[in-house]
């Protein structure tokens, strides 16, 4: 794996990130990356990626369908245990 | 006799609740009660969220005896409220919309990225850029275009963070599997968000 492309490089990026690859195949990676502009830039925003999705959907339960929730989880929680 | 508190492990509430033990149950929900609401919202949506998270109360309740404990409590639940979030999605029969594939990275025949650094970090910074409500709004459209089991896995994966390994659990798959999804979900993402980072003015 001494030739890596920016496309194999795509290809490993989760396993890579994860740091399942093998020691070879990640140095082979770092020394494509290292010298790839577009590889950098690309790996910055694949890492990017999911932050911005977290803060952009981090909803938080309102107020009343809290309420409507616990009265529900109540209800379940008085009834017998069927066995 | 044991008291329900917050200082308990989840697995000893649960314990507890499946001996009959109703305040147990009530904490337990209260303790996931905010997570599984946003994860209703990632996979579902604001609207559905609500029924979402009664349904899965009620699955937990009727099947607590059947938490053995050979899991950690959290991953079962997730695998409760992810079957429920995916049984609703069907249920709503969701119409077909754009794919995401275009957005994939592109190579040319060497392999080598056809876009230039500069159009591929278009989408540096961008929640500085863009509107909060139009970001969300954006955000819960491009996770409803991703196919099914990508969307599963990065949800759980990236937006709720749990480690691959607890995800793989919960989706009952191999964590190569899990690792394949959700680097194809956080391709097609990245893609998407790179190309509205592009069209703002």
């Amino acid at each position: 794996m001494s030739d890596v492309t920016c496309a194999r490089g795509v290809e490993l990026l989760m396993d890579y990130l994860e740091g399942v690859l093998s020691a070879g195949v990640m140095e082979s990676i770092d020394r494509h990356v290292g010298g790839c502009p577009r590889c950098l830039a690309f790996i910055a925003s694949y890492r990017e990626t999911p932050a911005l999705l977290r803060d952009a959907t981090a909803e938080e339960i309102p107020g009343d369908t809290k309420r409507r929730l616990d009265g529900f989880v109540r209800s379940l929680s008085e009834r017998p245990r069927e066995s | 006799m044991v008291v329900p508190g917050a200082d308990q492990s989840d697995e000893a509430l649960a314990a507890l609740a499946a001996s009959g033990d109703g305040r147990a149950f009530e904490l337990l929900m209260e303790r996931y009660q905010s997570r599984i609401y946003r994860l209703a919202c990632r996979m579902t949506s604001e609207t559905e969220a609500p029924d979402v998270l009664q349904d899965t109360f009620l699955q937990v309740y009727r099947h607590l005896e059947q938490f053995r404990g050979a899991s950690r409590f959290g991953t079962w639940l997730y695998r409760i409220a992810t079957n429920v979030c995916l049984m609703r999605r069907r249920a709503a029969s969701r119409r077909p919309g754009e794919s995401l594939e275009s957005f994939l990275p592109r190579f040319d025949e060497s392999g080598r990225h056809e876009d230039t650094p500069e159009t591929l970090s278009r989408m540096s910074h961008l929640d500085e850029r863009i509107d909060r409500e139009r970001l969300a709004e954006r955000a819960h459209v491009a996770l409803d275009l991703l196919p099914e089991s990508y969307r599963e896995a990065f949800v759980l994966r990236d937006l709720e963070e749990l480690p691959t390994a607890e995800v793989a659990e919960a989706l009952g798959l191999e964590p190569a599997a899990v690792r394949q999804r959700v680097h194809r979900a956080r391709l097609m993402l990245r893609g998407y968000l790179n190309d509205l980072a592009g069209r703002l003015p």
